[in-house]
C-alpha cells in the first residue's frame, strides 16, 4: 500500500469512527455548566479516543496509538477538527508536554512509572511560569533544596492550567542561585497530591477559571523523579515548550480552517452574506488562515527532518496568534452589537465557539502564554534576523 | 519543494546576484534564453523541462529579489499559451529560446471577438503589455478566444509606471483580422487555456513578490543595523526590531502558503490556490515596502538608496492581474459558497 492509499484508509476509518463517537451537542452541554461537569466529559471523550488509538498518535511505535507516521498524525487532527469533536483540553499537557518530555530526557524508570498512567487518564499541569517570572521564566525563584534523597520545594507558580485537576505537575525548580538565572534550574515530576500543596483557580476575564495559582510549603519530591541532571532544568523545560509547537499548532491551524463556516455563517444570520466589506476582510483572512496551516505543516515537516532553524517555531506561534486574533476580531465585527451580550461561555471548546466576545479575549491565551508574541518577536529579531540584543544593565536614572 | 527545485533556485539565485539589482533588460532577457528558464515548466513532450510550474515560481521569486527586468511573466503565458494549444513546435520552440517573444497582458481585459471567414476579427484595449515593442506578435486571451496578432498590426503606447524596472504598454486592436493560422483556440477550449494562464499569472505574481519582500527586508535589517543614532545601532531599539520580526513572519507566511499552494495544484481548485496565494503574497509585499520606507527613514527617499525601487515593484505588481480587491472577494465568495 502506498503512504497515499494508508492515509486515505486512515482518514476514511476515523471520518466514521468520529461520526458515530462525537458527542452530538456537545457544545451546548458546555455551555454555562460547572467545571467538573466539563472535567468529567473531557474524561468521558479522553477515554473514547485513547481506546480508539486517536489520541497517542504521535507517541513512539509500541505505545498505545502510537508509531503513526506525520501524514497520518496530520490526517488524524484533520479528522478531528473537520468533526468539530471537542479538544482534549485537560488532558493537553500530560499527552504532549508531560509525554514528549519524558520520551525525550526521560530515564526509562520514568518512562515506564509515569507514561501508563498518562493512557489510563491521568492529568497533569505545567509549573513553570511564577508571578515575577512570566516572559522572564529563566528569573524563576521557586526553591527546591536537596535533603538526602529529596527535594523540598517552597515557593510559588502561576498560570497553572487545569491544576485543580491534576495528578502531576511538570515543575520548573531553582536548585542554585550562584550563575546565570538559566543555570541553577532542576527538572521535577511532582505529585499533586503531596502535603504542602495548595491550588487557588483564577477567575478570569471570560468568567472561566481554567487556571490556578499553585503554592508550596516543605513540598517533597523524591530525587528519581527528576528529569535529567540537577542544574540542567532549563533544557529540559525548552524540550517541553517545544512541544506545543509543532503538532499543537497543526491542529489548531486546521481547527481555525474548519472554523471559517462559522463566520460565514454569522454573516448569514446577520442578513450580511452580500456585505462587500465583510466579504474583503473574510477573504484576506482566509489567506491569513492557509498560510498558518501551510507555516506550521513545513514547519514541522522541517522539525522532523531535522532542517529545524532558531526562530522557526517562533515565527509560527506568532503567526498563528496574530491570524487567530484576527478571526475572532472579524467574528466579533459580524456579530455586532448581539455579540456583546453576555451569554456565558463554552468549556473546552478553544477558541472558535462563535461566542465571538468569549472567543476573542481567549485569543489572548495564544499571544501571551508559552513566550508572549514580544518574546518570539525578540528571538526573531535577534536570533534569525541576527539583530542585536539589548544591553543587560540598567539603571534607574535620578 | 523538490531538491531538483531548490537546486534551480540555488543557481538562479547566484545568477540574479551576479548581475546585481534591476540589470538591463537586454542582458537579462538574453540570459532568460541561455539559462533554459523560459522553458521549465512547458512538458518534456513539447521540448521543455517540464518542471512545472513550481519551478517557473522558484525562479519568479529569486527575479523578484533581484527586481527582474526582462518580461518572463509575459513570456512565460505566451509559451503556456502556444504550448497547451498545441500550436507549431517551431514557434514553441524559438518562444522556449528567447528568440521570439510573444507578449502577454497581464491585466483583465475585454475583447472583442467575431468570425470573419476561417479567422476573427478582434477589437480590444490590453493593458499591462510588458516590453511590447520587443515582441514578434501579441498574445489575445479571453474566454472565447486565444490568437497571436502580429506586433504591426495593433497600435502600441507606453505607459510609463513608478515603477521602472518593468515597461509597460497599452495595446489598441481596433478590428484587426487574425487568419485562421493565428488563432490559438476557440469556445471552451479557449476558457480553459485563459483560466490555466490566469492561475500561471497569479502564482507568478506571488512569487514576485515574495521575493521582493524578502529582498527588501534584508535591506532594511542591514540598514538597521549599520545606521547609528543616540550612539547605538537602530538596530539595538526594541521598537524596530519588532516591526522587523513581525515582517518576517509575514514573509515567510506569504511563501509558506505560496509553495504550499503550488503543490496542491490539480486538485480542481487551482485559480482559488493560485489567488491566495497572490492575495497574501502582494499585500505582505506592499506592506513591507510601506515599512521599509518608513525603517529607513531619510535616505529612503532619496532616489540613489534601492528602498523605493522595491516599493514601487510592490505597488505595481498589487495591480498586476484581476483588480487588487477581487481577490478578496473571489476567496470570500467560495467560502461562503461551500458553506451554503
Amino acid at each position: 500500500m502506498t503512504q497515499a492509499q494508508s492515509t486515505d484508509t486512515l482518514r476514511q476509518e476515523i471520518r466514521h469512527w468520529l461520526a458515530d463517537n462525537v458527542p452530538s451537542g456537545w457544545r451546548e452541554a458546555m455551555t454555562n455548566v460547572e467545571q467538573e461537569a466539563f472535567a468529567q466529559a473531557q474524561r468521558d471523550w479522553f477515554r473514547k479516543l485513547v481506546d480508539a488509538g486517536y489520541a497517542t498518535p504521535h507517541w513512539p511505535e509500541g505505545w498505545h496509538g502510537g508509531g503513526r507516521s506525520l501524514a497520518e498524525q496530520k490526517v488524524i487532527f484533520e479528522e478531528v477538527a473537520r468533526a468539530d469533536a471537542p479538544r482534549l483540553i485537560m488532558f493537553f499537557v500530560s499527552l504532549y508536554h508531560a509525554a514528549c518530555t519524558l520520551f525525550e530526557c526521560g530515564t526509562q524508570e520514568q518512562q515506564d512509572k509515569y507514561l501508563p498512567g498518562i493512557i489510563e487518564g491521568q492529568v497533569w499541569c505545567q509549573g513553570f511560569s511564577e508571578p515575577n517570572a512570566g516572559s522572564d521564566l529563566a528569573s524563576l525563584k521557586t526553591r527546591a533544596e536537596r535533603k538526602g534523597d529529596r527535594y523540598v520545594i517552597n515557593g510559588q507558580k502561576v498560570w497553572s492550567t487545569m491544576a485543580q485537576y491534576a495528578d502531576r505537575c511538570l515543575l520548573l525548580v531553582r536548585t542554585d542561585k550562584s550563575g546565570p538565572p538559566q543555570a541553577g534550574q532542576t527538572y521535577l515530576l511532582l505529585d499533586m497530591k503531596a502535603k504542602g500543596i495548595t491550588v487557588r483557580p483564577i477567575h478570569q476575564i471570560t468568567g472561566d477559571d481554567e487556571f490556578s495559582e499553585v503554592f508550596f510549603d516543605d513540598v517533597e519530591v523524591p530525587v528519581e523523579d527528576r528529569v535529567g541532571e540537577e542544574g540542567n532544568g532549563w533544557a529540559v523545560a525548552q524540550a517541553t515548550l517545544a512541544s506545543e509547537r509543532g503538532l499543537t499548532l497543526v491542529e489548531l491551524g486546521q481547527r481555525m480552517r474548519y472554523s471559517l463556516p462559522m463566520i460565514t455563517a454569522a454573516m448569514r444570520e446577520a442578513g450580511r452574506e452580500d456585505d462587500a466589506s465583510l466579504r474583503h476582510e473574510l477573504g484576506k483572512l482566509s489567506a491569513r488562515v492557509d498560510a498558518t496551516c501551510a507555516l506550521a505543516d513545513r514547519y514541522l515537516m522541517r522539525r522532523i527532518s531535522g532542517e529545524e532553524q532558531v526562530g522557526d517555531a517562533s515565527i509560527v506561534k506568532l503567526y498563528f496568534a496574530e491570524t487567530l486574533r484576527e478571526f475572532t476580531r472579524l467574528g466579533k465585527r459580524v456579530a455586532g452589537l448581539s455579540g456583546q451580550y453576555d451569554r456565558g461561555f463554552m468549556r473546552g471548546a478553544t477558541q472558535e465557539t462563535g461566542n465571538w466576545m468569549v472567543d476573542f479575549m481567549n485569543s489572548y491565551n495564544w499571544s501571551i502564554a508559552g513566550g508572549s508574541n514580544e518574546i518570539q518577536r525578540n528571538i526573531i529579531a535577534e536570533r534569525m534576523l541576527g539583530m542585536p540584543r539589548e544591553p543587560k544593565t540598567w539603571k534607574l536614572e535620578g | 519543494m523538490s531538491s531538483e527545485i531548490n537546486e534551480l533556485r540555488d543557481s538562479a539565485r547566484q545568477v540574479m546576484d551576479g548581475s546585481g539589482l534591476a540589470a538591463a533588460e537586454n542582458e537579462s532577457w538574453a540570459l532568460l534564453g541561455e539559462l533554459g528558464w523560459l522553458m521549465v515548466s512547458v512538458p518534456e513532450e513539447a521540448g521543455g523541462l517540464g518542471m512545472g510550474l513550481e519551478a517557473a515560481c522558484a525562479l519568479q521569486i529569486e527575479m523578484g529579489r533581484g527586481l527582474a527586468t526582462a518580461p518572463y511573466l509575459s513570456a512565460l503565458m505566451s509559451i503556456e499559451a502556444v504550448s497547451a494549444s498545441g500550436a507549431a513546435s517551431e514557434l514553441l520552440e524559438n518562444l522556449m529560446a528567447g528568440a521570439d517573444y510573444v507578449a502577454a497582458s497581464l491585466a483583465d481585459n475585454a475583447v472583442q471577438c467575431s468570425a470573419s471567414g476561417d479567422g476573427v476579427t478582434l477589437s480590444a484595449t490590453l493593458c499591462a503589455v510588458p516590453s511590447a515593442d520587443k515582441a514578434s506578435h501579441i498574445l489575445v486571451s479571453s474566454d472565447e478566444v486565444l490568437a497571436l496578432v502580429p506586433a504591426d498590426s495593433v497600435t502600441l503606447t507606453a505607459t510609463a509606471t513608478w515603477d521602472t524596472t518593468r515597461r509597460l504598454f497599452e495595446v489598441e486592436l481596433e478590428g484587426v483580422d487574425v487568419p485562421a493560422s493565428g488563432v490559438l483556440a476557440r469556445g471552451a477550449d479557449a476558457e480553459a487555456i485563459a483560466a490555466k494562464l490566469a492561475v500561471l499569472r497569479d502564482f507568478s505574481l506571488a512569487a514576485d513578490a515574495a521575493g521582493g519582500a524578502a529582498a527588501l527586508l534584508d535591506v532594511t535589517v542591514e540598514y538597521l543595523q549599520t545606521r547609528r543614532q543616540f550612539g547605538r545601532p537602530l538596530a539595538l531599539f526594541q521598537a524596530l526590531k519588532h516591526r522587523c520580526a513581525d515582517l518576517k513572519a509575514q514573509v515567510v507566511a506569504a511563501e509558506a502558503l505560496l509553495l504550499d499552494n503550488l503543490g496542491r495544484l490539480g486538485g480542481g481548485n487551482d485559480a482559488l490556490l493560485a489567488q491566495a496565494a497572490r492575495e497574501l503574497a502582494c499585500t505582505v509585499y506592499t506592506g513591507v515596502g510601506e515599512e521599509s520606507l518608513q525603517l529607513h527613514g531619510g535616505i529612503g527617499m532619496t532616489s540613489e538608496h534601492v528602498c523605493h525601487l522595491f516599493l514601487k515593484r510592490a505597488m505595481l505588481d498589487e495591480h498586476l492581474g484581476a483588480p487588487v480587491d477581487s481577490y478578496p472577494q473571489a476567496l470570500a465568495a467560495a467560502l461562503l459558497e461551500a458553506s451554503a
